[in-house]
């Protein structure tokens, strides 16, 4: 190895430019691929606080026709008491919570000046699906947020605001109008965990509405191994029951396949009147990707092919002195991917320290602007860390095979006899 | 049976326009332990037959057979690892790797070869160089050597995977007559020691009587 590296530093050494060209041309394809993959998976890969989204379903809407008038219907999201009606109980959750969406609030300190701020009513099992990092006080108990006692759990950055500190568990907010205990301080998190994110988490999360529709939502943390069709199986079932209810009205609901896996959410869910679908997503997506290998492989190719050009009398004494052709198509592609892997070490540096220093990257996804950018390990993971490895791989391959190939298929005297 | 047999040999080059007749029906036995010249003028086919022997090129006609093995029909797989085996070739240019140094110039015959541990090809490389006087090159890289140093790091690659046959394509063309006369004396040595058959092309006639047997070329044809 150490030989084969020597040899591919020698070999560029005496082709600055085109080795130059390569090894720009690798570093820059793999870090936008990386920059691309990074705000696509940041989207579906667990951190805090949602680091449980591998066991994550969300249930949000709901959709009631009426087939008896041309299939008019009305859809929207859940009163509590649809949502425990649908959700509520599921063999195979771990932890069931219910919650509100973000709201804009006016926050006033103590020191009278106001600020905006999301606030999203939510139980106490919230906390223990969603990881928010505690660094004073305490999350709201379940007897708390039950009674709708006027108790808030609030962001770091919401604390410095409102108290110019993060030790203020004791004193009171004020949310339009209405005051609040703040019991806990959690740390402050990028909103790109949409589901779990907030400025001030108000205990409560239920609603006195017993209409069918609200604003309720539901997150479902599954037990380890079990599979979300059979989650999904168990709520279709309660939408069978549900129509029952629906029966004298002449309605029903239309199941649309929720409660929905982050992939679905991270996917946008399409309303509340429509079925998902990810696999035009994931068609778009994967798309995206071969095209974002595709060409820079292909300039890559030729760049390699230029470089083998130098390289034809090499190629005809190995062969000379036995070197299968196989060999020489191997030995090139493992020569080509070290010089893509380290181009594609320093692009996929470049890559994680653009995706964690630039929030601007997010702004799109950051839909209530929160400003901040993902945590570290949202960024940096195994699965990210294999992405850039196999998209190092495929580069190589693309790149290469077809330069090794022809070099393979050199008559070995006219390779040898080659000026 | 000699260690090679060339039977009806024939090469010919076509090309969209004209045909080129390299060599015709051409016969040789070579025995075993045998040092054997090829002369003749520029362009009557002498490295053609070489490149023929050596398995790198195949005949349009006739048939090539190495010890006792009929070569007409193996496949380039099987041709690679005949020649890895058996054959080591040098050539007037030297045809080292200029980005790799000495030792690893050496090794190359040793890489394609099954079961040999790098600790088996660094030292079977250090024992050639040393025979041929050249461990203390061992590391630099071929730029930084004389011709006579290249050619003998050459045979010393030739020479590594201990074949039965060399061939040298002109050895010394690129030589001075003193490093020349060397490389010739090195190449004598490997033949008397170690009973290598060796072919070897040139136009000196000097160094050609100082083989076992010369072999003339014209026109693609032996003639004495």
């Amino acid at each position: 190895m150490k030989q084969r590296i020597s040899q591919i530093i020698r070999d560029m050494r005496q082709q600055p430019l085109v080795a130059t060209v390569t090894f720009i041309a690798t570093v820059l394809s793999i870090f936008l691929f990386m920059v691309v993959v990074i705000t696509t998976r940041v989207k579906v890969v667990p951190f805090a606080p949602e680091s449980c989204r591998d066991r994550l379903l969300v249930g949000q809407y709901i959709h009631i026709a009426d087939p008896g008038n041309g299939n008019y219907g009305s859809s929207g999201g859940m009163s509590y008491a649809t949502a425990r009606k649908l959700y509520g109980g599921l063999k195979g959750v771990e932890h069931t919570s219910y919650f509100q969406s973000l709201q804009t609030q006016s926050a006033c300190g103590e020191d009278g000046k106001y600020f905006n701020v999301y606030t999203r009513p939510t139980d106490s099992e919230f906390f223990k699906i969603f990881d928010h990092k505690l660094i004073a006080g305490r999350y709201y108990t379940a007897a708390e947020a039950a009674s709708d006692l006027p108790v808030a759990v609030v962001s770091e950055r919401t604390a410095r605001k409102a108290f110019g500190t993060v030790d203020c568990t004791g004193r009171e907010i004020s949310l339009n109008h209405k005051r609040y205990r703040v019991v806990g301080v959690v740390s402050d998190h990028s909103f790109l965990a949409a589901t779990a994110c907030g400025d001030v988490f108000l205990a409560g999360g239920s609603d006195e509405n017993q209409d069918m529709f609200g604003d309720t939502s539901v997150a479902l943390l599954v037990a380890e191994g079990t599979d979300f069709g059979e989650i999904r199986r168990q709520v279709k079932a309660r939408y069978a029951v549900f129509d029952t209810e629906l029966a004298p009205e002449n309605r029903v609901t239309v199941y649309h396949e929720g409660p929905f896996d982050q992939e679905t959410i991270a996917g946008g869910i399409p309303g509340s009147n429509n079925t998902p679908d990810t696999s035009s997503d994931r068609y778009v997506r994967f798309t995206l990707y071969a095209l974002l290998l595709l060409v820079p492989a292909i300039n890559l190719s030729s760049l390699l092919h230029s470089r083998m050009r130098r390289r034809i009398s090499e190629i005809g004494v190995r062969r000379a002195f036995g070197c299968t052709r196989r060999r020489i198509i191997t030995d090139i592609i493992r020569e080509n991917f070290i010089i893509t892997l380290a181009g594609g070490i320093v692009g996929v540096v470049l890559g994680l320290v653009f995706a964690l220093t630039y929030s601007g990257l997010y702004e799109d996804m950051d839909t209530y602007g929160s400003g901040v950018t993902p945590a570290l390990d949202s960024v940096i993971n195994w699965g990210t860390i294999l992405i850039a490895l196999g998209v190092c791989f495929i580069l190589n391959l693309i790149s290469a095979f077809v330069p090794a190939w022809q070099a393979s298929r050199l008559n070995p005297v006219e390779a040898i006899n080659a000026k | 049976m000699g260690i090679i047999t060339l039977n009806g040999i024939g090469k010919v080059y076509c090309t969209k326009e004209i045909e080129t007749t390299a060599l015709e029906n051409v016969n040789l036995d070579v025995n075993e332990g045998e040092f054997l010249s090829i002369m003749g003028p520029s362009g009557c086919g002498k490295s053609t037959l070489l490149n023929i022997i050596g398995l790198l090129d195949k005949p349009t006609r006739g048939t090539v057979s190495i010890l006792g093995q009929d070569c007409s029909g193996l496949s380039d797989r099987e041709l690679s690892h005949f020649r890895n085996a058996n054959l080591g070739f040098v050539f007037q240019s030297f045809h080292l790797i200029p980005t790799l140094d000495v030792a690893a110039n050496v090794e190359i015959p040793l890489l394609y070869r099954k079961g040999v541990s790098a600790r088996r090809r660094r030292e079977r490389v250090e024992q050639v160089l040393e025979r041929l006087e050249m461990s203390h090159r061992i590391h630099h890289l071929p730029t930084q050597l004389s011709g006579g140093q290249a050619q003998r790091v050459a045979i010393a690659r030739a020479i590594v995977g201990g074949p039965r046959i060399l061939l040298a394509d002109e050895p010394t063309g690129n030589l001075d007559s003193k490093m020349g006369a060397e490389v010739m004396a090195l190449l004598q040595r490997l033949n008397k020691e170690d009973g290598t058959t060796i072919i070897m092309v040139t136009h000196n006639e000097m160094q050609a009587q100082e083989t076992d047997r010369i072999v003339r070329f014209f026109d693609g044809r032996i003639i004495g």
